[in-house]
């Protein structure tokens, strides 16, 4: 009447380095979560400030520059903020590219892992 | 048989022992081998391995607030490039900068800046230099690479560690499980004896 996990299955090293794989790519995973967050925030506020941009009828803008406003002409302002919109949306496509492998590689690592120790190890969030 | 030797025992493969001070987990191949080699009871074992791991724990915690930091030193400096090359983009063009900045919390003021050769960086400590504007781009460069390169650096650091971490989990769970399971094989040949 053996119990899971007091199985006498054996681990090796590859097994460990497996196990240190998929530990690794949980972390990056959640890194990513993170930074698309952050991605997909500052998208949309560059959005939304060009949308003021075309709203608004002055002919200077206050856009910022390091930790101060300068006064910038409003077609300088819009050509910037079109930059910093292609600049991070072409950063958060390659995020969520790079989550999407790591998703796909944490599952192949379930299987063989799933598939050698069955109940004696858990893989899942908690 | 417990051969009393006072073993480092690297038995295993290409395992890299330690890194920047950071010892590295012995992986166990077998648990009883490991216990015979060391010659430690489970009890002295686990709380060795758990020992270990605390001290994995606070090596963590001192890399991710240096990872926290220069995390935010990155953009930072990033912004000060920003500004310095929005001068010299101005230099030239006999135009004032116009900018409204910051008195203090929640006050903001308005700055004429005339065209100008030089700017001044902090430098920490009280100290702040004159640069011209080439100077301060190249300084400011410098610094933005070297703040990234520590950056790899640290982050390898934390995987390494991370890995050790999982390494001394594991062999904790096996050695728990290895004495789990001879004190059910002990119970089972007792009981068996005592039936015959």
């Amino acid at each position: 009447m053996q119990q899971g996990g007091a199985s006498d299955t054996e681990v090796t090293w590859e097994d460990q380095q497996n196990i240190n794989k998929f530990g690794r790519l949980n972390n990056r995973f959640h890194e990513l979560e993170d930074e698309i967050k952050i991605a997909k925030e500052t998208c949309d506020n560059l959005e939304d400030a060009s949308n003021e941009l075309i709203l608004t009828d002055e002919e200077v803008v206050r856009f910022q520059i390091g930790e101060v406003f300068a006064h910038v002409p409003k077609d300088e302002v819009e050509s910037r903020i079109e930059e910093m919109k292609s600049v991070t949306s072409e950063k958060l496509e390659n995020l969520k590219e790079e989550k999407e492998s790591v998703l796909a590689e944490m599952a192949e690592l379930k299987k063989i892992l799933y598939g050698k120790f069955k109940d004696s190890i858990n893989l899942e969030e908690d | 048989m417990a051969s009393s030797s006072s073993s480092t025992a690297a038995d295993s493969s290409a395992m890299v022992t330690e890194r920047r001070g950071i010892p590295g987990a012995q992986f166990v191949e077998d648990v009883q081998n490991y216990l015979a080699q060391s010659g430690l009871d489970v009890h002295s074992a686990l709380a060795f391995l758990q020992e270990r791991l605390q001290q994995y724990k606070v090596v963590e915690m001192k890399l991710l607030a240096q990872q926290r930091d220069l995390q935010a030193k990155i953009p930072d400096i990033e912004k000060c490039l920003e500004v310095v090359a929005t001068l010299k983009s101005k230099k030239g063009t006999g135009e004032e900068l116009i900018a409204d900045f910051e008195v203090s919390e929640g006050t903001y003021s308005r700055a004429r800046i005339e065209e100008t050769d030089s700017v001044c960086l902090w430098l920490g400590a009280n100290v702040m230099l004159e640069y011209s504007l080439e100077e301060a781009t190249g300084l400011l460069q410098k610094n933005l690479e070297n703040a990234k390169a520590s950056l790899e650096v640290l982050i390898t650091d934390l995987q390494f560690l991370r890995d050790q971490v999982t390494v001394t989990q594991v062999t904790i769970a096996r050695v728990y499980n290895w004495d789990v399971h001879q004190r059910r094989i002990q119970q089972a040949t007792a009981t068996t004896a005592q039936d015959s």
